[in-house]
């Protein structure tokens, strides 16, 4: 039946006579996705929906390889001053924008500042203080202190470069009507969005980079209901499935022979899931709680039963496969007795209340692993409740203002743990209201100081160690127990060549990806 | 036609659109919690200079009877605000949904009535024949089960067992450049479950509907002089009856397209159907405030619409109201 | 009950309703279901010590291969079986105090606008239109969203969209037993106008209402497994309609958790109208066709 059905469409196609894209020279890719982006610009909004088409449509300095090693992009080449204060950028010269003005360092000055405001995260260019534009083709960035996280920041996810003459208009960057018609120089541009639906990107004829893309079209189609997006994906009508986390997806794609299975591509995402602590909450300001739940909570049966096997185990605030993970840390593995022990010798023998709340959406992550702490805390005597949210916003209004005791949470480590991992644990970035930043309200000065250096220190040697003792300090604290790395995986068709598995996986110009046949 | 009458009823229709407008605006205003910190949360968490910035924009330092009439004064001239989540103004996000919506709706509406009455005229032939009780029994069953839950049994159907039809969407994506007729039907492939489930519940009522008018009708004397008069069984059933118990159906149709399009959000929902219903529901899960707005009014609108027609060929069906005011 | 009272009462249609509704066998059958799943909800709400939040087994356990679990198990493990006695009392208990909302408001507004005419009359139906215009489902999620989800909340919404189809219903009859014999006699010996809208109108007005007020729970409960299943109901009381919802991205692996909850739901609304099938035949024997 199924190939019956495949016979009519695949008759219906050949009927056509508009030789549809999918048979012309380079061919469609169809990302199918569960994230709805608000625009696409990734200048002035986090997260992954709007990264992945801002990475075609927009081009960055620098784009990375699968060994975290900076590769040309925008910048043909680089320097880093020798006291790290000044980094200098030599331009291709022949970039142009998709309406056919020349990308030129005017464009890059006006973009990472445009960044450095807009953007939620304040962690990437904070330390610029200004920027120089000597000749057309030059930029020079003039830091208040060195930044050895800038190279990373200046990746296409995070640094995507607008045409000034678009977005210098005076209006905010934030709401400009270009976001959601936007005009990048990256390898494709934008034919058709639709809000919620799909977003259609065409080869960019003019791209600076010969011969490529080598795709004509790649249209992001977004199905939110899990099951739908899997027959898409079994029916051929995606060919694409990335950021795949639900083990039953994951079991179940397996089993289609069109389709490979890969979870490389998320090293720099760095995605945690972990519990956090409100650490100002009279019940869990004792270390000894914290410690105890952390001794509890046993992470192979989640990565295992709960999750089938297909998370990884994360023990500390820097995601495991990241070169400044320090394997040394207390790990905290399950141990009742000493959880029971801790919990006496804290004054809670007798147990406590606790709620846990967590992110509304896929269940796996969050709601199941909800549900088993309050099986397995049970054990060391505390009554759990599941405080569901009906909504994100009401998760993030409840989390953000502190109004919690423990929840689940996911955050991103986003490639240097200058970008997404200081927010969490720096006492600075208690902001109330703000979903994540230091939620959790964790002040340890000794920790502030640690990640201070370490964001200055250019010797990476040096810089190393300043994180491992980091590490060493957050994981006898316990401000967050961390539990699993989020198994991001893809599924994509067989016959796709070069796939996108570099550090920043789909969120990267996919210039280079082809059909193989 | 009067003139007069049409003009009455549309004016009135206008007023109660005003009415929804305020009560809309009223309403969005009593939810706990500040807009700011919710569209701030899309951005993915701001500063309280952020947050001040984006009251200023939205305009929401105002007073509030400021704000009512900016936002009266801005539909009136039709635009319906901007999204908080998309950047995008609400209208065109309304525009690009409303079409399936419309499509959905009306196909289902269509195939419960012309279905719906079909059997009910089969049953009415034999008042206490097998036709008669299966209708009796499925307009009952046809009313009570969900339609949510049909919807997905029916997914579970026809997405492994007999994959004849597509669960999902409302067009194949690779067809995207194919000529009109290839994607016409595709969207009709595509249309299938969707608008069979949703009008599952309606043909139920309309079979049972129809049955009980033809019953009625066909014992009145203008039957029995057809009959005697030599005409068909069919003639008389469709020709003579249905045409005058055609009018408590039609009623019944215009009543019912709120419900309708209430079913249709739970339908578009679970085939991801793109239409309104679908937007309606991840706009509240967003919190995005003026999108659901734009629906609510816009889905009234449509319900006001449809009674003014209703009315309208309510009188033109029915002779004696014909000639009033 | 005075003897004023006893005279303008009409014969009462009760007891000849109730023969009637005993011989009708749909019906019948009908209230023996509703019976037996009232009978099981009450069980399931005060007797049965089962939660149906506890993770008890394997997640996606099938039906019938474990005999504790004959129902199976949902994505977490938890089991279906307590789910179903445990979601009847929420769904039930909504649906029920839903209906009570709508025919309180609804009656009320019905009977004053039939009742008195003139511009209360207008005024009352221009409000009804209003709220008739609002799509019900859409407009009950709003108020549901904005006020948080509770079964409260969810009762009152329902309520609130449900009551115009009442109110002109009662208006209807009021209209039409009002110039009856009974009623200008009644005001002829000076009796109140309340006393006559209450103990007068009503009763008699009583069997249509009734049969209305069942048709109004079979929608209050199909309103609330809607609103459940959008992940609109509350998350802390297990209901049916919770159940499908919560199971709907499993259902290629899993059909049962989907299935067997529908099935409730079906079962529920689908006596309920039977019932007040039966009734609505009961009272008016002349259109008791077959």
């Amino acid at each position: 039946m199924k190939h019956l059905t495949k016979l009519v469409c695949a008759s219906a196609i050949a009927m056509s006579s508009v030789a549809s894209s999918l048979w012309a020279d380079g061919g469609t890719l169809v990302i199918a996705s569960t994230q709805v982006p608000r625009h696409l610009n990734g200048a002035v909004q986090s997260g992954i929906a709007t990264a992945v088409p801002s990475t075609q449509i927009f081009a960055s300095p620098l784009r990375y390889d699968e060994n975290w090693n900076p590769q040309p992009y925008l910048a043909s080449s680089w320097d880093v001053a020798a006291d790290g204060k000044t980094v200098t950028l030599n331009l291709v010269q022949n970039a142009t924008f998709h309406d056919g003005t020349p990308v030129t360092s005017e464009d890059v000055a006006f973009s990472i500042m445009t960044v450095k405001e807009n953007h939620p995260f304040k962690s990437m260019f904070a330390p610029v203080d200004t920027i120089d534009t000597p000749d057309a083709h030059t930029v020079v960035i003039n830091l208040s202190q060195p930044h050895p996280a800038l190279l990373l920041a200046l990746s296409p996810a995070l640094a995507p470069v607008l045409p000034k003459h678009v977005y210098g208009d005076g209006q905010d960057p934030k709401s400009h009507p270009a976001n959601s018609a936007p005009i990048g120089s990256g390898p494709f541009m934008l034919e058709e969005f639709t809000p919620g639906e799909a977003i259609v990107m065409k080869k960019n004829p003019n791209f600076f980079i010969d011969g490529r893309p080598k795709l004509d079209e790649i249209i992001v189609r977004i199905i939110k209901d899990p099951s739908a997006l899997l027959i898409a994906m079994e029916n051929q009508e995606a060919d694409m499935y990335p950021f795949m986390a639900g083990s039953q997806e994951i079991r179940r794609l397996e089993k289609a022979d069109h389709l490979g299975i890969t979870n490389e591509g998320y090293a720099a995402v760095g995605p945690i899931n972990w519990l956090a602590f409100n650490t100002a909450s009279p019940k869990l300001s004792d270390v000894r709680v914290r410690q105890a739940i952390a001794y509890a909570v046993d992470r192979d049966f989640i990565t295992k039963a709960l999750h089938r096997g297909t998370s990884q185990v994360q023990r500390g605030p820097i995601i495991e496969s990241s070169p400044f993970f320090d394997a040394s840390i207390p790990a905290y593995d399950v141990d009742l007795d000493k959880a029971n022990a801790l919990m006496a010798e804290a004054g809670y023998g007798d147990g406590m209340e606790l709620t846990v709340d967590y992110i509304p959406g896929p269940k796996e992550q969050q709601q199941s692993v909800a549900e088993y702490l309050k099986s397995q805390l049970k054990k060391i005597g505390i009554n759990v409740t599941v405080r569901a949210a009906p909504d994100f916003p009401t998760w993030a209004g409840r989390v953000g203002g502190h109004d919690f005791e423990l929840s689940m949470d996911v955050v991103f480590n986003w490639g240097d743990p200058v970008i997404g991992v200081h927010r969490t644990y720096l006492s600075s970035n208690i902001r109330k209201g703000v979903i994540w930043s230091n939620t959790q309200q964790y002040s340890n000065a000794s920790v502030d100081d640690l990640l201070n250096a370490a964001a200055v220190e250019m010797d990476p040697a040096k810089r190393a160690d300043l994180y491992a003792q980091f590490q060493q300090q957050v994981a006898a604290d316990v401000p967050v127990y961390w539990i699993n790395s989020l198994p991001y995986h893809t599924a994509y068709d067989k016959r796709l060549t070069n796939l996108p598995t570099g550090i920043w996986g789909t969120m990267h110009p996919m210039d280079m990806v082809e059909w193989s046949e | 036609m009067p003139i007069n009458y049409i003009l009455k009823r549309l004016g009135y229709g206008l007023l109660l659109m005003l009415g929804v407008v305020v009560l809309n605006f009223f309403l969005i205003r009593l939810a706990p919690g500040d807009p700011a910190v919710v569209i701030a949360g899309e951005m993915g968490g701001a500063t309280e200079e952020m947050l001040e910035s984006i009251r200023e924009e939205y305009g929401l330092n105002k007073p509030l009877l400021t704000q009512l009439w900016i936002y009266v004064s801005s539909v009136a001239q039709g635009d319906l605000g901007e999204s908080f989540f998309f950047n995008q103004p609400v209208s065109k996000l309304i525009a690009l949904r409303i079409g399936p919506t419309i499509l959905l709706v009306i196909v289902a509406q269509i195939l419960s009535i012309v279905i719906g009455v079909f059997l009910g005229v089969l049953a009415a032939r034999k008042p206490n024949g097998i036709m008669s009780a299966f209708v009796s029994v499925f307009a009952t069953i046809g009313y009570a089960v969900p339609v949510f839950w049909t919807g997905i049994m029916l997914i579970i159907l026809f997405a492994s067992t007999f994959p004849i039809f597509p669960v999902e969407g409302m067009q194949s994506v690779k067809l995207r450049d194919a000529n009109i007729f290839i994607r016409s039907l595709d969207i009709t492939h595509h249309l299938v479950l969707p608008a069979f489930t949703l009008a599952i519940i309606y043909l139920a009522q309309y079979a049972r509907l129809s049955r009980a008018s033809m019953l009625e009708v066909l014992g009145a004397d203008y039957i029995r002089t057809a009959r005697a008069k030599g005409a068909s069984e069919r003639s008389v059933l469709f020709k003579h009856a249905l045409r005058n118990a055609a009018l408590p159906i039609l009623t019944i149709a215009g009543l019912q397209f709120g419900n309708l399009i209430s079913g249709a959000l739970l339908v578009e929902t679970v085939y991801n159907w793109p239409g309104m219903g679908r937007l309606a529901f991840d706009s509240i899960l967003r919190r995005d405030y003026p999108t659901i707005m734009g629906v609510l009014f816009f889905a009234s609108a449509m319900v006001v619409i449809a009674n003014l027609i209703t009315d309208l060929s309510y009188r033109l069906a029915d002779p004696r109201l014909r000639g009033k005011s | 009950m005075s003897d004023l009272e006893k005279t303008l009462r009409a014969q009462s249609p009760m007891a000849e309703a109730w023969r009637m509704f005993r011989r009708n066998i749909p019906a019948m059958f009908g209230l023996i279901i509703l019976i037996m799943i009232i009978l099981t909800t009450l069980y399931g709400a005060f007797v049965f010590t089962g939660d149906p939040y506890e993770i008890v087994w394997a997640p996606h356990e099938p039906p019938l291969l474990t005999p504790e679990f004959p129902l199976g198990t949902d994505y977490l493990g938890r089991d279906i079986i307590a789910g179903l006695l445990t979601g009847g009392a929420p769904t039930l208990a909504v649906g029920a105090s839903a209906a009570i909302i709508t025919m309180v408001i609804g009656i009320t507004l019905g009977a004053f606008a039939g009742y008195y005419g003139g511009w209360v009359d207008t005024l009352l139906m221009r409000i009804t239109e209003f709220f008739q215009v609002l799509p019900a489902l859409l407009f009950a999620m709003v108020l549901v969203t904005l006020f948080s989800p509770s079964l409260i909340t969810i009762a009152i919404a329902i309520g609130v969209v449900s009551w115009p189809q009442t109110a002109r219903l009662t208006r209807a009859e009021f209209l039409r037993i009002k110039e009856l014999e009974y009623v200008t006699a009644a005001r002829a010996i000076g009796a109140q106008n309340g006393l006559i809208m209450w103990r007068v109108i009503i009763p008699n007005a009583a069997p249509p209402l009734i049969v209305s007020a069942t048709l109004t729970v079979g929608v209050a409960i199909l309103f609330e497994a809607g609103l459940s299943f959008l992940g609109l109901g509350d998350p802390n009381k297990m209901s049916w309609g919770l159940m499908i919802g919560m199971n709907r991205e499993y259902i290629l692996d899993a059909w049962w958790p989907v299935t067997f909850p529908g099935l409730a739901i079906f079962l529920t609304v689908f006596s309920v109208s039977l019932v007040g099938d039966g009734l609505n035949d009961a009272f008016n024997p002349k259109l008791r066709e077959r």
